[in-house]
């Protein structure tokens, strides 16, 4: 029969409806599939005797397409039918996503961008899965064994830290950008660039994008600014910053500001670039005075927050506490000031380098201990540009449920999810490897940008992260304690820890990879992972998972962090979670949750310090609580119903949900749950407490 | 070390860590049971009506937790109630604690000002924080029951030139307390160190009636430290002028911090 015959109209992909053309579907099958032309023939003869028979009169593409993976499949072809899949999604999901906001990440707001970055993020998501990861892979992603994070992005690196010195020393000159502009000449054109190269690479990473030494690398600039003006500058920098929800989605910048009191070693000797891209002829640890005062207007800033009193979300400080610290002139006044924000706003995050090693932070928790090759790159600073790849979490307690109390079998599959998460560690990377080889005009073209004879993107030096959630659970189904309940469930985690630990060893030599642990913020994780073991598991997991299961509002615990709900003294906190701490390079912290205490600022820099000298921990912050009201838009300390300034019921609460601040009216069930759960460290005649704010 | 527990009150609470009960130190505290006071507004009402309903925290433990914390976290500890100073063998407790290492700080509300300067003689506290109810000459309205207030003032007066540190402080409770009461308890205190206000809490009182008092606003809050700063301040700096700045909202105070 002539395709002619048929009068049918199809609506197309190219916004037009052609006719009906049966050889479209043959070029399509050949095209994109491995089957051969005859095959291809009787395929698309029997859809459209299929669609005659129908009687329909206009057709769309993707429906075709559909009828004829239904015949692939009659036929046996799957390996075919995969190929020709078509992604993509329903109506109604699209309907409800133009009409109510994600919840998969609070840092996400509501809008046509937002709803765009999630409609691509679902299409990227299908494609991942089906092609840049293999089989088993994907279906352990599905079925919740492992998770891989920010797969809407994979396309695109992990996080990523950063170097000022960078654009300093070249400018900005992006690829495919319509002006160049050379270095910077005065602090707030240095300050533009920086805001505007992180907006940049923030549509090239899935996650943060971290800035080193950022007080240390802006001091030459400031000096001969006054006081006010330095201010100023702070002002502009956390502004802009906080401000601006324009990268990708409407979303903020993820952004770190690593802060430091004192010249780290590895940078005094090292000459400072100053206005103009030149070297100023003096060195880092010549800019001490002015690096401090750009640290601590930066504090000053922070402690006033927003216009409304609010903390601000983003930036987030990240202070380095050293040996060398503790020898630095001034450094109880600025612990004092760094703790007064800590207990007012909470922004503070204290980052403890003990010993010899320096690090790098970036992300909720990622940092990146500095190896020997760093710190040559040190002395020249603008090579000193790190990322990970990906982020690979696995489901701890899972692996509980199946080994049945058995030991050998538990961390058999312990290995063996590692070493699943280790090859889709590989996957990603062959993808990557041909984003970025097809250079400047390829799609990562900002990755490839060559101006110091290697490309920006460091392929070589890139991390492999591998997570955990849920240690604690999975201690739980195993011993029957909490790893807060007994010394020896304690022990049985960090045996796990120690295990994973030995393994990323292992792993890192067999494939020559650069492979880290880390602790997962999990912000959806934590929450996936346990409803999807409510599902396999139960009626085991409904006595395990954390929150309320009749809610829906389910969690594990993070990593390896304690139980969030048990009563414990801070001091037990930060020692007994500081102990797996050393056992996960890439960085770990402790979060004391203080609710509306709202201790002094001397208290807690001397729980610092302690902390510091006392604990192996790695990093902690501290997180208060606020109420904001929407209509007086003032801003009161503690969750509350109604604003403790005029009374209104229009208030969102703001607290910290895994590594930044943000409204809990976005957050996600898990994190609910988890709010509702969080031990506050008000005990005891609490009403006591809460009076005790002066 | 060998350890015998003296005599001693039954301690009713023991928190290891708190960043909130001594200003500036990270302190363990000690909550004892029963007080002289009814005040209606009190927030550890089975503290004070019916401590022998609450279990007892054993001495050796609270000590074996000392021991613990001491060398590394917390050598400070607060003595808290209920109302410490009614216990005749307070003193044994606080010798025991005092010979741990610790640093004390007692919590009174001055109604026994010959046991605080008992301690103080004997060299048993670093730090005393006083309760102030209100204004003297009404006292009893504040504290729900007859009060000597001439020892109340004997306890001003002595923990104002014993020469340890120390803080007043005053809760603020709506219909309780006029505005006016607290700038009159400002200007009796008129030279001393601070005059801490503390927000009401209206979650669990003494007298069920008070749980339902809404306390002031934060601005009004604002608005008092701010005046009450002012009162105090003038005292040290000698003036006479008394009159609160009512109406002043934020207070300079807050940023001069900063730069300290």
């Amino acid at each position: 029969m002539e395709t002619t015959d048929l009068n049918l109209f199809v609506r197309t992909s190219e916004e037009s409806i052609s006719g009906w053309n049966r050889s479209k579907i043959v070029d399509a099958l050949i095209r994109e599939t491995l089957i051969d032309r005859d095959s291809a023939d009787e395929i698309s003869k029997e859809v459209e005797q299929m669609i005659r028979k129908s009687g329909i009169e206009v057709i769309t593409a993707p429906l075709i397409r559909e009828l004829v993976n239904a015949r692939l499949i009659e036929k046996g072809l799957e390996t075919s039918r995969k190929m020709h899949t078509r992604l993509g999604m329903p109506l109604y999901d699209v309907d409800s996503l133009i009409l109510h906001p994600n919840k998969e990440n609070a840092n996400v707001p509501h809008g046509p961008e937002a709803t765009n970055l999630t409609l691509a993020e679902g299409i990227k998501k299908e494609y991942a899965l089906l092609s840049v990861f293999s089989q088993e892979v994907a279906d352990a992603h599905m079925n919740g064994d492992i998770h891989l994070h920010d797969l809407g992005f994979v396309d695109r690196p992990y996080c990523s830290g950063q170097s000022l010195e960078y654009i300093k020393k070249f400018g900005l000159d992006l690829p495919h950008s319509l002006s160049m502009a050379k270095p910077a000449k005065h602090a707030e054109v240095l300050l533009a660039h920086l805001v505007k190269f992180a907006a940049a690479l923030q549509s090239h990473f899935a996650g943060a994008i971290g800035w080193d030494a950022i007080n240390i690398f802006f001091a030459p600039y400031i000096e001969g600014m006054s006081d006010g003006d330095v201010k100023q500058l702070a002002q502009m920098l956390i502004f802009e910053f906080s401000q601006q929800a324009v990268a990708r989605g409407g979303q903020a910048i993820f952004t770190d500001i690593n802060i430091y009191w004192e010249i780290p070693k590895h940078f005094v000797t090292v000459p400072a670039i100053g206005p103009g891209g030149k070297f100023t002829g003096k060195t880092y640890g010549e800019y001490q005075k002015e690096a401090q005062r750009f640290a601590w207007k930066l504090f000053e800033v922070f402690k006033e927050g927003d216009g409304a009193g609010r903390p601000f979300f983003f930036p987030k400080p990240i202070v380095h506490i050293t040996e060398k610290f503790f020898h630095t002139d001034g450094h109880m006044d600025f612990l004092n000031l760094i703790s007064d924000v800590a207990s007012d706003k909470g922004n503070t995050y204290y980052v403890f380098d003990r010993g010899e090693t320096a690090k790098i932070s970036e992300c909720c928790r990622l940092s990146f201990k500095l190896e020997e090759s760093d710190l040559l790159d040190a002395r020249e600073p603008w090579r000193m540009r790190y990322c990970a790849l990906q982020n690979v979490s696995l489901n701890l307690p899972r692996l509980a449920y199946m080994a049945k109390n058995d030991d050998t079998k538990l961390f058999n599959l312990i290995t063996e999810r590692f070493v699943l998460a280790v090859r889709a560690h590989k996957e990603k990377r062959v993808f990557m490897e041909k984003l970025l080889s097809l250079g400047e005009n390829g799609p990562l073209a900002l990755l490839t940008m060559n101006r110091d004879g290697m490309p920006y993107l460091r392929f070589n030096h890139a991390s492999h992260l591998i997570g955990m959630v849920g240690l604690n659970e999975m201690v739980q189904i195993h011993t029957g304690e909490e790893m807060h309940d007994s010394k020896r469930a304690l022990k049985f985690g960090i045996k796990a820890i120690a295990h994973m630990n030995l393994l990323t060893e292992k792993m890192r030599r067999q494939e020559n990879m650069k492979i880290v642990l880390e602790q997962t913020p999990a912000e959806s994780t934590s929450y996936r992972f346990a409803r999807l073991d409510l599902r396999y598991f139960s009626p085991h997991a409904g006595r395990i998972v954390k929150g309320d299961v009749a809610s829906g509002e389910v969690y594990y615990t993070n990593s390896t962090h304690l139980n969030v709900k048990h009563a414990m003294n801070p001091i037990e906190r930060v020692t007994t979670e500081g102990l797996f701490h050393p056992l996960i390079e890439a960085g770990s912290i402790s979060h004391v949750w203080l609710g509306e205490a709202q201790p002094s600022k001397e208290a807690i820099a001397d729980f610092v310090i302690k902390t510091f000298k006392h604990t192996t921990n790695d990093q902690i912050a501290f997180s208060p609580e606020f109420t904001t009201c929407n209509k007086c838009h003032r801003t009161g300390r503690g969750l509350a119903d109604t604003c403790s300034y005029c009374g209104s019921t229009d208030v969102d609460g703001i607290t910290r949900i895994t590594g930044y601040f943000t409204k809990v009216s976005s957050w996600n069930k898990g994190k609910l749950g988890e709010l509702k759960d969080r031990y506050r460290n008000v005990e005891f005649f609490s009403e006591k407490r809460k009076a005790a704010n002066d | 070390m060998p350890f015998t527990a003296p005599d001693c009150p039954a301690v009713k609470g023991f928190i290891e860590t708190s960043f909130v009960d001594w200003k500036g130190h990270l302190a363990s505290v000690l909550f004892l049971g029963g007080c002289n006071f009814r005040c209606p507004f009190c927030h550890n009402r089975d503290l004070v009506l019916n401590p022998g309903g609450l279990e007892d925290v054993p001495i050796e433990y609270v000590v074996a937790t000392i021991r613990k914390y001491r060398a590394q976290w917390i050598d400070n500890i607060v003595v808290t109630g209920g109302e410490p100073t009614i216990h005749m063998n307070l003193f044994g407790l606080i010798g025991l604690l005092k010979s741990e290492g610790m640093s004390i700080k007692l919590d009174t509300n001055g109604s026994n000002p010959s046991v605080v300067k008992g301690l103080f003689n004997d060299g048993l506290i670093d730090c005393i924080a006083m309760d102030v109810k209100g204004p003297l000459d009404r006292y009893s309205r504040w504290c729900g029951l007859n009060v000597n207030e001439r020892k109340v003032r004997e306890s001003i007066e002595f923990i104002m030139e014993c020469g340890i540190d120390y803080h007043f402080r005053m809760t603020v409770v709506p219909f309780l307390h006029r505005e006016e009461d607290v700038y009159t308890v400002a200007a009796e205190l008129q030279g001393a160190k601070d005059l801490i206000i503390q927000t009401f809490r209206p979650d669990v009182t003494l007298n069920p009636a008070f749980s339902r008092i809404k306390p002031f606003s934060a601005d009004k809050m604002t608005e008092i430290r701010a005046n009450v700063s002012d009162i105090m301040s003038k005292g040290k700096t000698g003036e006479q002028e008394r009159s609160p700045r009512l109406g002043t909202v934020g207070s300079e105070h807050d940023q001069e911090n900063l730069y300290q």
